[in-house]
């Protein structure tokens, strides 16, 4: 029987598609693609009915990123991802009592200035069933430095519905905390972070596809905040945290569901559920609008008090550790031109102490704020 | 909670239907990937972390920073 060429072509293009999907696509790039991102990030302020002293400022943060992906052999391909972040501003010293007992933070009082740089650099080798990589990441900043390695794969089933796939990353930390602003609790010190993660993908029809991941993670060493006054931490920490994610196309209106849940737990009592939501509109064939919500809710560690008690073995007033509930919303927007993208993102994070599902004291120190992103996105075709 | 996860996985895994790969144009758009931008997934993914006590779940955990 003769082959119908246009069938041929047809049949080869779509196997050349991603077996869909692990943690990546399993065939290599065919062409390079640069990337870049400018963020803009900004905290409310605190209110001064929260603080000893009035309104008090907190973070803004400029970050700019750069991505490089270039294949580089016939079953090879380089990735570079830089980011860089400068930041200004006051965080929350400690958590005090005021006359009529409510608790009122004690701001940082003189801005904190830093700079972070991060570069990562993987190698990926894509296989006929899959794919494996190699990372290594150094963040470097005035008061902290990490290295980290990272090891990933993922393996497809012979009939390329279901995808598995496992990571496992370690990392060094060293801390050396900024001295003038406040006392802190170290003058140097460091923590390790030893992960590992396996999950599963399934697709369920032509137009959706589910997946699963399990994770666990244990961090060790000096866990406590060097900048609070009033923050003592276990040296040991163990987290596991279950997800799940599914999306689904839909013909009409030519867009797809993207729903993501994880629940994560420690052994420092913290509890938490986070679900994500997301639509992508297509709207003709360059330009797509992406409405987008979160939810979070976390319960207190175990250590947690607005007005913490130095004579426990364990303390800490970081609003970080209370229970809180959040909410993000936010929209992106995507335009195609030629081999260029440029993209836009508005976010805006909200929090309150009776949004979220655990219960607890709610902290002063909640925060808010405001997210803008600018990107533009090269192909080289 | 770990009940519900299992019953979730076979409810999935029982409804599905073989697609072959010349039927997978579809889950290969931009639209229907995990994480169809890396830069905006990662940068949330570390401002999220650095405000709450939760982190991780899509992967290993990487190294930290300092960010307050």
């Amino acid at each position: 029987m003769e082959k119908n060429p246009a069938l041929l072509a047809l049949t080869s293009s779509a196997l050349l598609l991603p077996a869909y999907q692990g943690v990546r696509a399993d065939a290599p790039p065919e062409f390079v693609e640069l990337g870049m991102r400018y963020s803009k990030y900004e905290e409310d302020d605190t209110k001064g009915s929260k603080t000893f002293g009035g309104n008090s400022q907190r973070f803004d943060i400029d970050a700019a990123q750069f991505h490089l992906l270039a294949p580089v052999a016939d079953n090879w391909a380089v990735a570079v991802d830089v980011q860089w972040e400068d930041m200004s501003g006051a965080s929350p010293w400690f958590v005090g009592q005021s006359i009529d007992g409510d608790p009122k933070v004690i701001m940082s009082g003189a801005s904190i200035e830093d700079t972070r740089t991060e570069v990562s650099v993987t190698t990926r080798y894509y296989y006929d069933r899959g794919n494996a990589g190699l990372n290594y990441v150094h963040s470097d900043e005035d008061d902290y430095e990490s290295n980290a390695i990272a090891l990933d794969g993922s393996f497809n089933s012979a009939d390329g519905m279901t995808t598995y796939s496992a990571a496992i990353s370690t990392s060094r930390d060293d801390i050396d905390p900024t001295q003038g602003a406040v006392p802190t609790n170290t003058l140097h010190d460091n923590k390790d972070i030893s992960s590992a993660w396996v999950g599963v993908s399934q697709i369920i029809s032509k137009n959706a596809i589910v997946r699963f991941g399990l994770a666990y993670t244990y961090r060790d060493g000096f866990l406590t905040d060097p900048y609070k006054l009033r923050d003592r931490r276990p040296d040991e920490r163990k987290e596991w945290a279950v997800s799940g994610g599914y999306r689904q196309y839909f013909m009409w209106p030519d867009g797809a569901l993207h729903a993501d849940y994880r629940y994560f737990d420690d052994d420092w009592g913290v509890a938490s559920h986070t679900v994500n939501l997301a639509w992508h509109q297509n709207l003709g064939r360059s330009t797509q609008v992406i409405p987008f919500l979160r939810y979070y809710s976390q319960g207190e560690a175990d250590f947690f008090a607005n007005i913490a008690d130095t004579e426990k073995r364990y303390y800490a007033d970081d609003y970080r550790l209370s229970s809180f509930g959040a909410i993000t919303a936010g929209l992106r927007v995507r335009y195609e031109i030629g081999n260029w993208a440029i993209s836009a993102v508005g976010e805006r994070y909200e929090t309150d102490e009776s949004w979220g599902v655990f219960s607890g004291d709610e902290s002063p120190a909640l925060l808010n704020y405001w997210r803008y992103s600018f990107g533009l996105d090269y192909v080289f075709r | 909670m770990k009940h519900l996860t299992c019953l979730f996985i076979l409810l999935c895994l029982s409804a599905c239907e073989t697609v072959q790969p010349w039927e997978r144009g579809t889950l290969a758009r931009r639209e229907m990937q995990w994480e169809p931008d890396r830069m905006e997934i990662s940068l949330q993914a570390q401002i999220n972390a650095s405000k709450e006590a939760s982190s991780g779940g899509q992967g290993a955990a990487g190294g930290g920073c300092g960010c307050n």
